[in-house]
């Protein structure tokens, strides 16, 4: 009798363990594909790099279109650990689509510089499918094991150049202090564990709506796990690390930090804070709203003393998260929106700019002073025409594409009563706008001193072109990103 | 009752004191050693609570593999004391503040602890009555079912982790013999011996 | 008070009675390991062995003892005291400790034994996994370059052949469906499980032998150029210790052998007749620990000693691959077959 019973219920599992497999389909595709490469490297050895990584582009836009065609029976998968619905879908997308572009930009700049090594794009591959958990997580444990694949790959990656000094300091700076903010973070986890019993965002939103009483240990838990999260986005006061892991690194692995990593963890700060938190959004709101306007105050003034083009965009990066941070502060679905427009256009504008700076390179050396940069309209005019449009988007200058994502973001601080906020962005973007500007300047108005080398490949100039006139173009019809990235912030209320 | 009380404290004690000369020892060795035994008591706690297969899964990861590697290269390291000590005393008063300021923030927080009110019924896995299931069961019973995907992200963590430790640290040297057994078995006696007949007086040509 | 502690004391009396009776055979069957060792080395090169002290020379490992006790104790100048003390102190006590949980057959339908855990099999690997403690203290602890390579040498070893003696366990245990030692020696598999798991138990053998720090893997006290490895500075006392607790491990590790693989106490070849019923189990446990501790001997006896990077190759490149790959085929079969035990 008994074994009848036990019967059936395996039996009953195993369909139940079929419909969750299906759920998470994409990512376990991309598990297989990454050791598939992988065993396809180490056996053929050397000179690999370039078929792993067209092999691994090829996998992740397989995967893209895997996550846009998912049959939606069901959303939730292994018992709520993990979900997906829209607006994760959507950031998925985006960030295979950035990998794929980061893997892209790196191909050139890794053959020339003594980096020929097929781990490159497997790692970023590993690391895409951290992020890709994370933006799924619905479930601190979750949470926790996707940031931790997320982050691995980073740490070596920052690290891969290993024979140069700055790398291997960027690799350990960055390895170091990330392990202390997955401390805080495990902290934060163990505290809210503590006082709830659970881990699982459903029930910890069901929790926190029900009870009056919420424990102080929460509160602490939760400023633990924004630390924790806000040390991935750089944003201030996590920030130390980003000027000299970007500066260390070597470029490509730069290119993928500023692309990638930050929209990820950005979806996750969303997930988490809308999900789980819900209802204590006057404990986190003033913690967002804080680290906003720091993020801003330094991306911005600290931005103007930089010398060195990838310091600069680390200053850049963390005044663009501090925008970012604006939408989420908002705590409203425009908010969201905003916050998920603004993430796009950055991603595409960080591209465009990064193969620029992959491409300054004079007598066979990279170069990454802004210096460098001087006069080279005149011996490469295309190439400074689209720096000029970027650098105005990513200013926030009218009609390019980055106005419209801070229009966004301000509108929704607004309405959501945060004048002060939206205040201090329109100053601050102001001030950056001096840096931005100070490039074109240099490009346009400097003494001409030594010309680039012939750009090799086709990849970094098409990413280029792309990204420049995305940015310029975006205004012609701005409403198919705006209908999708509502679509996406709706879907996260739809509970 | 009486004996398990001793035990236990007895066990903490060992394990505090051993943790506290881990960080306050002169020699770095010394410092390895404690560490162990202060793993070892955690063991010892460990299966104190009924959790007899945490304890041994303990010793054999941390003590009898983590802890043999951390030895390995503090041995044969040759760190000099001195220095470590002069940085002690120039970050002590930060160190010691923000420590302080955790210090402070645990005693409030724990202070004034309290659980939700609805976190009993909020809890998956309840712990199975130890009589019934041996506790090795019980944890292979979530974690190859329910918590199946997280066990496997976990692999996948160990990988990427074994990736950069081959990446970061591999490299092909030039002027290495390489011993490549299979050749080895594989010579015949043809290949490698030839055998002449030498006529009285001529030698071989 | 006395009437509280009488059944305490009672409890801790019967226990220490079991330890010693554990402890005592076992020290005596140490002494008369190495008497066969000398012996059986002896007949197959065709020697005499020790003959003169006692009748065929039985008393040999007694006046051995006596000659290492009355030994003085030498503490080299520059050593690290403590820790150069303390380390064939936990050889010794490690080798012993491994003991608790050995079950040696059965008397009236109780297993003989100290005490029966649930995680037995972790038990003893996690305690043989400590067993390189002591080695790689007595090495640094000496202060002296033969010793500290020697220590070195054998704690990389020992740590490489655990981890496919790990593997080795986990197939056995997935034929056993339980960590305790007991209900392992119980288990029933049919024949062809035990086939399967036949190259595991030659993986096991080969692997002991390191893990031991026996010939042909005695790399750590290679004499030709290592004088004598991690226990060169020891003497008297401490270098008894450091033996027995070598020879206990032996026969350690040859009775996990018996319990993984040879059916512990149980008569052989699963063999019921009423000629042998009267045998008790823990004489066929004797005979078969004999029977591997023979093969010891035997490969002392005949095989010249690993290089250091063929030893390495052999743990790292031929037997962690092939046992992983065997855990997965033997619980592939078993799975497929549904001849899991519940």
């Amino acid at each position: 009798m008994t074994t009848v019973a036990s019967g059936l219920e395996v039996s009953l599992a195993m369909s139940q363990i079929e419909l969750d497999l299906n759920v998470v389909m994409p990512e376990i595709l991309m598990a297989i594909f990454g050791m598939l490469l992988l065993v396809f490297g180490v056996i053929r050895g050397k000179n690999s790099l370039r078929l792993v990584s067209y092999g691994s582009a090829i996998a992740m836009v397989f995967v893209a279109y895997m996550v846009l065609n998912l049959p939606v029976e069901q959303e939730n998968a292994f018992q709520g650990l993990f979900v997906n619905e829209w607006f994760s879908s959507f950031m998925k997308v985006l960030i295979l689509m950035g990998s794929v572009i980061s893997i892209f930009l790196s191909l050139n700049y890794l053959e020339n510089n003594n980096m020929n090594r097929f781990e490159f794009p497997i790692l970023i591959l590993f690391s895409t499918l951290g992020m890709m958990i994370m933006l799924s997580a619905n479930d601190l444990m979750t949470l926790y094991m996707g940031l931790e694949l997320q982050s691995l790959p980073l740490y070596i990656l920052a690290a891969f150049k290993r024979d140069n000094l700055k790398s291997s300091e960027a690799g350990i700076k960055y390895f170091v202090l990330g392990a202390l903010s997955s401390g805080l973070l495990l902290y934060g986890i163990s505290l809210i564990y503590g006082f709830t019993g659970t881990t699982s965002f459903e029930t910890l939103s069901q929790t926190f709506a029900s009870d009056e009483n919420i424990s102080i240990a929460v509160i602490v838990g939760l400023v633990f796990i924004i630390s924790g999260l806000i040390f991935k986005i750089s944003a201030v006061p996590f920030h130390m690390w980003t000027p000299d892991v970007y500066e260390g690194s070597p470029t490509a692995t730069t290119a993928f930090f500023a692309i990638v990593p930050k929209i990820a963890a950005m979806g996750l700060i969303i997930r988490i804070l809308f999900g789980a938190f819900a209802d204590l959004i006057e404990q986190w709101q003033q913690i967002i709203v804080l680290v906003s306007i720091l993020s801003m105050l330094v991306g911005a003034f600290a931005g103007i003393v930089q010398d060195n083009i990838k310091r600069l965009m680390a200053y850049s990066s963390i005044g663009h998260i501090g925008y970012a941070l604006v939408g989420v502060a908002a705590g409203s679905i425009d908010g969201v929106r905003g916050v998920i427009i603004y993430l796009t256009i950055y991603m595409i504008m960080s591209a465009g700019v990064f193969a620029v700076i992959l491409s300054m390179k004079k007598n066979d050396r990279m170069v990454e002073n802004i210096s460098d940069l001087s006069g080279i309209s005149k011996s490469n005019p295309a190439m400074a025409l689209l720096m000029t449009i970027l650098m105005f988007s990513m200013a926030g200058i009218p009609p390019v594409a980055g106005f419209f994502g801070k229009l966004f973001i301000f509108q929704a601080a607004v309405e959501s009563g945060l004048y002060t906020l939206a205040v201090i962005g329109v100053l601050t973007s102001v001030v950056a706008a001096f840096y931005y500007l100070r490039i074109i300047k240099v490009m346009y108005f400097d003494a001409f001193e030594d010309k680039f080398d012939k750009i090799q490949g086709k990849s970094l100039a098409t990413i280029m072109t792309i990204s420049g006139i995305f940015a310029l173009c975006f205004i012609i019809s701005p409403d198919i990103l705006f209908s999708t990235a509502s679509e996406a912030a709706q879907s996260l209320w739809a509970e | 009752m009486i004996i398990s009380t001793i035990v236990f404290y007895a066990l903490a004690g060992v394990l505090i004191l051993s943790s506290m000369m881990v960080i306050t020892s002169k020699n770095p060795v010394h410092s390895v050693l404690f560490l162990i035994l202060a793993f070892f008591n955690a063991a010892g706690l460990c299966v104190l609570l009924g959790a007899e297969f945490i304890a041994m899964l303990l010793v054999i990861v941390y003590v009898g593999a983590v802890a043999v590697l951390f030895l390995f290269v503090v041995m044969m390291l040759d760190i000099n004391f001195k220095d470590l000590q002069s940085g002690f005393k120039k970050y002590m008063s930060v160190g010691g503040l923000v420590g302080g300021i955790l210090l402070a923030e645990l005693i409030v927080i724990y202070s004034s602890w309290s659980f939700s009110k609805s976190a009993p019924e909020n809890i998956k896995f309840k712990t199975p009555d130890i009589t019934e299931l041996s506790n090795t069961e019980a944890l292979g019973r979530i974690l190859y079912t329910d918590n199946l995907f997280l066990f496997q992200i976990a692999g996948l963590i160990l990988l990427v982790a074994m990736i950069g430790a081959i990446t970061l640290t591999l490299r092909t040297r030039d002027g290495v013999m390489k011993q490549d057994v299979s050749d080895q078995v594989n010579r015949k006696r043809e290949d490698v011996v030839k055998i002449v007949k030498v006529e009285t007086g001529t030698g071989v040509a | 008070m006395i009437e509280l502690l009488t059944p305490y004391a009672i409890q801790v009396a019967f226990i220490v009675l079991k330890i010693l009776l554990i402890i005592v055979p076992l020290l005596i069957g140490v002494a008369y390991l190495t008497y066969a060792e000398r012996k059986v080395m002896a007949a197959m090169q065709l020697r005499q062995g020790p003959n003169m002290v006692g009748p065929f020379g039985l008393l040999q490992p007694f006046a051995d003892g006596l000659k290492l006790f009355s030994k003085e104790t030498i503490l080299p100048d520059m050593a690290n005291k403590p820790i150069f003390v303390l380390a064939p102190i936990l050889t010794f006590l490690l080798s012993l400790m491994a003991w608790a949980v050995i079950p040696f057959g059965e008397l009236f339908g109780k297993t003989l034994l100290l005490s029966n855990i649930n995680v037995g099999i972790l038990y003893l690997f996690a305690v043989s996994s400590l067993g390189v403690y002591g080695i790689l203290m007595a090495g640094w602890a000496s202060n002296s370059r033969y010793a500290f390579l020697g220590g070195l040498r054998s704690a990389a070893q020992m740590v490489s052949y655990e981890v496919s003696i790990g593997f080795v366990m986990v197939t056995v245990l997935l034929t056993t469906g339980s960590l305790n030692l007991t209900e392992i020696v119980m288990a029933e598999r049919p024949f062809w499980v035990s086939v399967m798991l036949f190259p595991m138990f030659i993986v096991f053998i080969i692997s002991i032998l390191a893990e031991t720090n026996r010939t042909p893997f005695d790399l750590p006290e290679g004499e030709s150029e290592l004088v004598g490895g991690y226990n060169v500075e020891y003497s008297s006392m401490t270098f008894a210790l450091f033996f027995l607790g070598e020879y206990a491990n032996m026969i350690l590790m040859s009775a996990i052998t018996v319990i993984l693989f040879m059916g512990g106490w149980l008569p052989p070849f699963g063999i019921e007749s009423v000629l042998i019923d009267w045998v008790p189990g823990i004489v066929w446990f004797g005979l078969k620990i004999c029977m591997i501790l023979f093969i010891f001997l035997w490969s002392r006896a005949t095989l010249p000693r690993y290089r250091y990077d063929q030893l390495m190759r052999l743990g790292w490149k031929v037997f962690l691959p092939f046992s992983l790959v065997w855990v997965v085929l033997v619980a592939g079969v078993l799975l497929a077959t549904d001849s899991l035990p519940v």
